[in-house]
């Protein structure tokens, strides 16, 4: 409201450029804001490589997909592009000259978002330095290859329309469940896909093994999804990463904190913690463990014992962390999951880099101990800390090795 | 501004809140005592007391510490249990280079008032966290055995 008083005090002194300008910069910021909250960054940067630049490889089980530059280069990025074909790639998952997009892409999701927030995202990427560097070929097998394909895809799958806010619900829960759904692009990885690879609208929201984690079922279902958290708890994982007792934001998901989550005004962040609490609840996925008084075994093994000399310092027996309340292993579906999806991602990659507080981060185990050693500790942690009896063999160590990537 | 209660005193410090609690002890206050191992909470040398807790001060920022008791070797004799420890510790020769020790003495303290007669099983558990590269473990053992059966 100020810049737009400010901008027309500079149209009133010095004539329309300046006006234009203060304009530009302010739809820039917008732009920026929104480019976070859909956390385009995430996917069209790799680990060393310059933002938005692209060619990060998304590895699908019929080839490799490999995401494009949308710097404003001429040549390799979206440079030439008109704000018509940018539109369309949001709005339709077609991009310049025709070409169809795959649904990685969260055009689906994008969708919903109104034209001028579209724009507002073109002029803050078309604000930033071009960046000449063309993405790898893609990889996929034939018929996959084929983009045209997408045409039947998009009839079946793309619902292409913007948010309608729902009138008898409040303006915080209508700017959350766009959030969530439009920009957020949440559903994409936590609602279940079909076989057609699309987000299965019977089921939103209920959790999904996504590029070798589990992205948890985030409906209001208090045993399953998130129905069990306060809504300050919701604010506090989504900005800091952690509610402790209810969840640790790792991997991917740490990642989506890191860029995106974590940048969003706390009324937009609250905003998203009311939609997820009001969400259908969907009775799916890995349950949340009860929490109980535990103290240390009477028995050693060589799962309770690494447990002793690497994990206890910081989690303890009984869990409850001891650092910092960052570290409790209480209540959370990471315990709980027989597969140890999560709980073999995080001990093989360790939890959190230097953006984070010094207790929130965990070192990586996956150099110093073997498939035998992190299958006994992960078994331990499992029948320890959860209900679910899960146990873990050597080979699924083996096999998770090389498949918690992002 | 942080205020914290080490040992006893209170101290005003003004720190950075992600220092971590060991930074504070040795760089700001000087408190050599409590060693630098690894950094990842993996070794133990860096074991304190918070509010009678063993716990990594490598890995714990000073924010999180403030208004807690803070006790580390330097006056762990004022302690009942830690004067028995020490005791026990010469008594045993346990020491070799001596690195870990003021790390194992922490911890086998806390271990003793959370568990005044721990079994073998216990003293594992509660023990493992610290490392000692001169493997005096059996005499650490030992030594807070005895301390258990007196």
């Amino acid at each position: 409201m100020r810049f737009n008083q400010f901008a027309i005090v500079c149209l009133g002194l010095s004539g329309l450029s300046s006006a234009a300008l203060a304009n530009n910069a302010e739809l820039i910021e917008r732009g920026k804001y929104l480019a976070t909250a859909a956390d385009c960054v995430a996917c069209h940067t790799t680990p060393e490589g310059k933002p938005f630049a692209g060619g990060v490889e998304f590895k699908l089980p019929f080839g490799s997909l490999y995401s494009p530059n949308i710097t404003p280069d001429k040549e390799t990025g979206i440079g030439s592009w008109s704000d018509e074909d940018f539109v369309s790639a949001l709005h339709s998952g077609v991009g310049k000259d025709g070409k169809h997009y795959y649904p990685a892409f969260p055009y689906t999701s994008y969708t919903l978002m109104p034209e001028d927030e579209v724009l507002a995202i073109k002029a803050y990427l078309s604000s930033l330095d071009p960046i000449n560097q063309a993405p790898p070929e893609n990889t996929l097998s034939f018929p996959f290859n084929q983009r045209w394909g997408m045409v039947f895809w998009n009839m079946l799958f793309l619902d292409d329309g913007r948010f309608e806010p729902e009138p008898e619900q409040s303006e915080q829960w209508n700017r959350g469940a766009y959030l969530v759904q439009g920009p957020g692009h949440c559903a994409e990885c936590h609602t279940p896909r079909n076989l057609f690879q699309a987000l299965d609208s019977g089921e939103p929201l209920a959790g999904n093994l996504i590029q070798g984690w589990q992205a948890y079922n985030i409906s209001s279902d208090e045993t399953h999804g998130i129905g069990a958290w306060s809504e300050a708890e919701l604010v506090n994982y989504m900005s800091k990463g952690y509610a402790p007792g209810k969840g640790v934001a790792g991997g991917p998901m740490a990642e989506v904190v890191n860029k995106s989550l974590r940048h969003l005004e706390e009324t937009d962040l609250t905003a998203i913690a009311t939609y997820l609490l009001s969400t259908e609840p969907q009775q799916a996925g890995i349950a949340r463990p009860e929490t109980k008084q535990l103290s240390m075994p009477t028995e050693m093994g060589l799962g309770s014992n690494l447990f002793a000399g690497a994990c206890a310092s910081c989690h303890r027996w009984d869990g409850k962390g001891n650092q910092s309340p960052v570290a409790s292993l209480m209540g959370l579906k990471t315990v709980n999951d027989p597969a140890a999806t999560n709980l073999l991602g995080i001990l093989l990659t360790g939890h959190a880099g230097q953006e984070q507080q010094i207790d929130q981060r965990m070192p990586r185990f996956a150099e110093g101990y073997s498939d035998p050693e992190l299958a006994a500790v992960s078994s331990f942690v499992l029948q320890h800390f959860g209900q679910s009896g899960g146990s873990v063999s050597a080979g699924d160590v083996a096999a998770k090795r090389g498949n918690t990537g992002h | 501004m942080n205020l914290l209660s080490i040992n006893g005193e209170q101290h005003q410090l003004d720190v950075p809140d992600d220092m971590p609690l060991l930074w504070v002890l040795r760089d700001v206050l000087g408190l050599t005592g409590t060693k630098f191992g690894c950094g990842i909470a993996q070794c133990g040398a860096c074991t304190v007391h918070l509010d009678g807790e063993a716990v990594r001060s490598c890995v714990l920022p000073v924010s999180a510490v403030a208004g807690k008791a803070i006790v580390t070797i330097e006056a762990i004799a004022e302690n009942a249990v830690g004067a028995k420890v020490q005791q026990a510790w010469l008594e045993h020769e346990v020491v070799q280079c001596g690195y870990c020790q003021s790390g194992q003495i922490m911890s086998a303290t806390a271990l003793l008032q959370y568990k005044p007669s721990p079994s073998d099983a216990e003293i594992d558990a509660g023990m493992a966290g610290n490392i000692c590269r001169c493997g005096t473990y059996t005499r650490i053992r030992a030594a807070i055995k005895d301390i258990g059966q007196a």
